[in-house]
């Protein structure tokens, strides 16, 4: 029961083992993972529903993990989600680029918005969505795309914090950075 | 823009026609983002699901979404392709593909910690598009590899050529000029 690395979390009644993995010194790092978890995906949207920000439009999230998490949530809510890619498409038509301040050492990541999508968020309350805010910094990185964007930022929401970001978001639980 | 209309269940949707290739433009169809074509189509895919599928494979990004949806709805688990190898894997299994999307070479990865759900297991693939069939072809080499039989191909929509192994809602042409 008490596997060390392993940590056992409950989200409406549904209960999931996460894996860990070894983090540098860190030490383990629990995973979290929608992606393959229908069932767990589902009552994570129903508990997230209600915690959407009132006033929002729109849902933004960022490819891939929460995928599964936004589609359950824009298709209980009825809000329509906008998701942004890691990497340029080459359909995309001039989209927002935008960097990730990263944690990791000397590693960015950048976010690609295509812009016909940018234009769903013009004018727009938008409530950023993600399985997991950690740092915070992709949070942040969403924040500026919606501004960009023309859009006003409502809130963050998360199945989990896992951390200390900078900003005020919505969760379900927190989980330990490490075992 | 020229546009392409399609119907999946009750719902249409005019597709905008991009060009992909000098002379080659497709109907550019991405249900990332439309909630109401994703519900429509899993819900039209997993009713025409054989019933002897034990679990579904999809490749990352586009189709994740539908394949969480024809999961709920029929209760088979799925398992994710991803596009690069993730530090946490396990002994991952990989291909290499030309997407006919993106030109270039594209990696497909399995985690070694999914192969025991295929292995022996009757799968059935799903993806939003089947084109040149590339991706395809890859999926099904690394379940074959692992040792899982494709029983059924699922897509809302074949391009291009027919294809008749594939269970699809609809048919898209290439469009040349």
């Amino acid at each position: 029961m008490n596997n060390p690395n392993e940590l056992t979390v409950t989200i409406g009644g549904l209960e999931r083992t996460l894996p860990t993995v070894r983090a540098g010194n860190l030490g383990r790092v629990p995973l979290v993972e929608f992606i393959g978890d229908s069932e767990f995906t589902n009552v994570a949207a129903q508990e997230l529903v209600a915690l959407i920000p009132a006033q929002t439009e729109v849902l933004l999230t960022v490819v891939t993990n929460a995928l599964p998490l936004t589609h359950e949530l824009s298709d209980r809510s009825g809000l329509p989600y906008v998701c942004a890619r890691k990497k340029r498409r080459t359909y995309m038509q001039s989209p927002l680029i935008q960097e990730v301040p990263s944690m990791t050492l000397g590693v960015t990541e950048t976010l690609w918005l295509d812009g016909p999508h940018a234009e769903r968020l013009r004018g727009r309350r938008v409530a950023i969505v993600q399985d997991v805010i950690a740092s915070g910094g992709t949070a942040q990185a969403l924040a500026r795309l919606v501004e960009r964007a023309g859009g006003t930022v409502t809130g963050y929401l998360a199945a989990f914090r896992q951390g200390e970001p900078p900003m005020s978001v919505t969760v379900l639980q927190d989980l330990p950075r490490s075992l | 823009m020229n546009t392409f209309k399609v119907q999946v269940g009750a719902v249409t949707r005019d597709l905008p026609i991009v060009p992909v290739a000098p002379g080659v433009s497709v109907a550019l169809f991405n249900m990332l983002g439309d909630t109401e074509v994703t519900e429509a189509a899993g819900c039209e895919l997993a009713r025409l699901l054989p019933a002897d599928i034990d679990v579904l494979v999809t490749p990352e990004v586009k189709a994740l979404s539908l394949a969480h949806v024809i999961s709920r709805e029929s209760g088979k688990p799925y398992i994710v392709i991803r596009k690069t190898q993730k530090p946490y894997m396990v002994e991952p299994v990989a291909r290499e593909v030309v997407s006919i999307t993106t030109g270039k070479p594209q990696l497909l990865v399995l985690d070694g910690f999914d192969v025991q759900k295929i292995r022996g297991r009757k799968v059935a693939i799903v993806d939003d598009v089947v084109s040149s069939g590339g991706t395809l072809h890859s999926i099904r080499q690394i379940i074959e590899e692992v040792g899982g039989e494709v029983a059924a191909v699922v897509a809302v929509f074949t391009e291009g050529q027919e294809r008749p192994e594939v269970t699809a809602l609809g048919h898209l042409p290439l469009f040349e000029n």
